[in-house]
């Protein structure tokens, strides 16, 4: 048996990288695929609105695991090839632009209707209105909750860690199996989850309440 | 024209098709490895003594080290497709390894859904678990906790010794599966004799021993359905290894056990 | 070779499968009863205890609400036992789950809390009656029904949350179907018939809470 030492540490250390990555890659790709969603969710074309619903219903409604075992076993019916990274970033930016399409879609629908009416007014055709009105109001309204998002991102890389995906979660698996002691590897694992979001949970929270205090004075540039 | 969402919603459904429809042409498996000079094998990290990390926890045991073996006589790049226990077929059935070298024992039932090579080891299935657990023989499993990975021999042959009022629990991972037994959140576990052999002396302090053998299995190497020019070569691999001595050695090595006469498939 | 969709092998099974279902609802359901009573009580605490209770509760919901379930999980399945508190798999479930939604229906009920009007605390004040008996009487009733959609929301996510205790070998849903994936090897059939379980599941308590508000919130306080 192995006591833990310092190269165990520096494993698990390393593994939180691969978390990184996987957050970052899955925040980018969903959040250009969440831009997607979002527009396609207020569309005036019912069946391209009940469409853009329903995928974030079934994302929303259904366990990341299960998405994942999915995306993992079933990709490859399709006649593709994929090695595990593909595949868990392809199931994590779906899961991500499902969140995200909906958080954004709530905030260009709480731009004021007045908003779209002005670029009526002027004759701007639907699309400019949407990302030269509307989407650069939105963004602002959008950031406390899509970094608090970011937070519900990098936690959920951990689910892929039973898929045997290694990131930190399974560092602290592989780490425990050979000191065998989960006493102080697992705790030391949720302390670098917590050095990775929490700054993130503060970020967002001091967000929000400098929204909260622009809001009340009554500016709303 | 002007860009509608319309247009947009057309296009997306549009770039979405192609997707899907494109398949990859499958060449014949052999070829294709030989052409790319990479081979793509599944590995086990938890597994011990057949997949374990060493002490700078990179990937050695004995079938790691036979996929090294086989990787060099093919003269191709070996990549290891780190994979758990109940994922070991599944990652051959969906292409992410060209073959599974991570003791999958022959089995009829595993047979129906991958093609194995003749074998190229062999191991028991046993029941293990600290010394103060009293267990001598199936009967005594009744009432006990044992623990067990999924998709392995052991899932498949346990339950059908195990007397009523044993209650069998699931991990889906080896690593649980060692945990839970040394935490004492099980009583015994069903595993490789090798594997509880490991358990025992790394941890001396909880006295893990062999309780009783269930079964004694061999193991081969398994492709993918319809990749037979590759199933011939490794058969042929399997069988000038076996004579010249170097599957046993591996053996040997990492088990600590001389390899038995293994018969052809 | 093309793969062939065998869907009436998971459908045999499919007896096994409702019963997984019908325990992961019986997880989830416990947990949320539990761990409401512990939000409830965190959230007097956080608004109304003393300086060093306050931040014990923040941060309690700080420490769950920064890193992973599945690692709190393992925590309290492995890890602990070396402390002499072994838990059995399902009840570690149980209990990692009533912490997790604990700590964030703590942060869900204390929003509620503080949107109750000051006026209604100070009418209690002024009638004399202590603390707690204002937040039990007066604040939690406005309060719960303020913050009832995001709870529902919440149950939901703890609801989808629960497929991976699996992985400690707890029974429900995800664990019936992994079982049935390794032994028939129909990994694709296996997860879509259990993933449109789940969501099955999640549209019903969605229905089921709407329900519950409209009785409740609604119906109930209409004099």
């Amino acid at each position: 048996m192995r006591f833990f030492s310092v190269n165990d540490f520096l494993f698990i250390l390393a593994a939180t990288r691969w978390t990184i990555l996987l957050s970052l890659l899955a925040f980018a790709l969903g959040g250009l695929l969440g831009v997607l969603v979002a527009v396609l969710r207020i569309a005036r074309f019912a069946p391209v609105r009940l469409a853009a619903a329903g995928y974030i219903q079934l994302f929303q409604g259904t366990p990341l695991l299960m998405q994942l075992f999915l995306i993992y076993y079933g990709l490859s019916l399709f006649g593709w090839r994929l090695d595990a990274w593909t595949a868990v970033t392809i199931a994590y930016t779906i899961y991500a632009a499902a969140f995200l399409g909906d958080i954004w879609r709530g905030c260009i629908q709480a731009i004021p209707k007045e908003q779209w009416e002005a670029g009526r007014a002027l004759a701007i055709p639907y699309l400019p209105q949407l990302f030269l009105i509307i989407l650069p109001q939105a963004i602002r309204i959008a950031i406390p909750p899509t970094v608090g998002f970011m937070v519900q991102l990098v936690k959920a890389t951990a689910v892929a860690s039973i898929i045997g995906f290694v990131e930190l979660t399974r560092a602290g698996q592989l780490m425990t199996n050979a000191t065998f002691q989960p006493m102080v590897v697992y705790p030391i694992v949720a302390g670098l989850y917590f050095a990775l979001c929490w700054p993130l949970s503060v970020w967002s929270q001091r967000l929000e309440t400098q929204m909260q205090v622009e809001n009340a004075s009554g500016r709303r540039k | 024209m002007q860009v509608t969402v319309r247009h947009l919603a057309a296009a997306c459904a549009a770039l979405f098709a192609v997707a899907i429809g494109s398949q990859a042409a499958d060449a014949q498996a052999l070829d294709r490895i030989l052409k790319d000079k990479k081979i793509r094998i599944t590995a086990e990290v938890t597994s011990p003594p057949f997949g374990i990390l060493d002490k700078d926890n990179k990937p050695t045991g004995s079938e790691v080290e036979t996929a090294r073996q086989l990787a060099k006589d093919l003269g191709v790049e070996l990549e290891l497709v780190q994979v758990t226990g109940p994922q070991r077929i599944p990652a051959l059935l969906s292409d992410r390894a060209d073959l599974a070298i991570s003791s999958l024992s022959i089995t009829t039932d595993r047979a129906k859904t991958v093609w194995f090579s003749s074998p190229h080891g062999a191991l028991s299935i046993v029941i293990g678990g600290g010394k103060n657990v009293n267990i001598k023989s199936a009967a005594d499993l009744a009432g006990k906790k044992i623990g067990m990975t999924r998709a392995t021999l052991e899932e498949q042959v346990v339950p059908k010794v195990a007397p009523p009022g044993t209650n069998i629990v699931f991990f889906d991972e080896h690593s649980a599966t060692q945990q839970a037994l040394l935490s004492g959140q099980v009583d015994a576990i069903g595993g490789a004799a090798f594997l509880l052999n490991e358990l025992g002396k790394r941890n001396p302090d909880k006295g893990i021993e062999t309780k009783f053998t269930v079964v004694t299995a061999f193991y081969g190497i398994a492709v993918k359905p319809g990749n037979f020019d590759l199933l011939q070569w490794v058969n042929t691999w399997v069988f000038v290894n076996k004579q010249n001595g170097v599957l046993a050695k591996i053996y040997k090595e990492h088990t600590g056990v001389d390899l038995v006469d293994l018969p052809n498939l | 070779m093309t793969y062939v969709f065998q869907f009436g092998i998971v459908f045999d099974q499919l007896p096994l499968l409702l019963e997984g279902a019908l325990l992961t609802i019986r997880l989830a359901a416990t947990a949320m009863v539990f761990g409401l009573a512990v939000a409830v009580m965190c959230a007097y605490l956080r608004t109304s205890g003393p300086k060093p209770v306050r931040v014990l509760v923040a941060a309690y919901v700080e420490g769950i609400r920064n890193t992973p379930f599945l690692v709190q999980l393992y925590i309290i399945y492995f890890s602990l036992p070396a402390l002499g508190i072994r838990f059995e798999a399902n009840q570690a479930a149980v209990v990692a789950m009533v912490v997790s939604f604990g700590a964030y229906a703590t942060e869900i009920v204390r929003a509620g809390v503080q949107s109750v009007p000051v006026g209604q605390v100070e009418v209690g004040l002024a009638l004399g009656l202590k603390r707690f008996q204002i937040y039990r009487l007066i604040v939690l009733f406005p309060a719960l029904k303020v913050v009832f959609p995001a709870l529902a929301s919440q149950f939901i996510l703890l609801l989808l949350g629960s497929s991976v205790v699996s992985a400690i070998s707890a029974n429900e849903l995800t664990a019936v179907a992994n079982s049935l994936q390794s032994t028939t090897f129909r990994a694709f059939e296996v997860y879509i018939v259990a993933t449109v379980m789940y969501l099955t599941i999640a549209v019903a308590f969605r229905g089921f809470f709407a329900a519950l508000y409209w009785i409740v919130f609604v119906r109930g306080r209409e004099r």
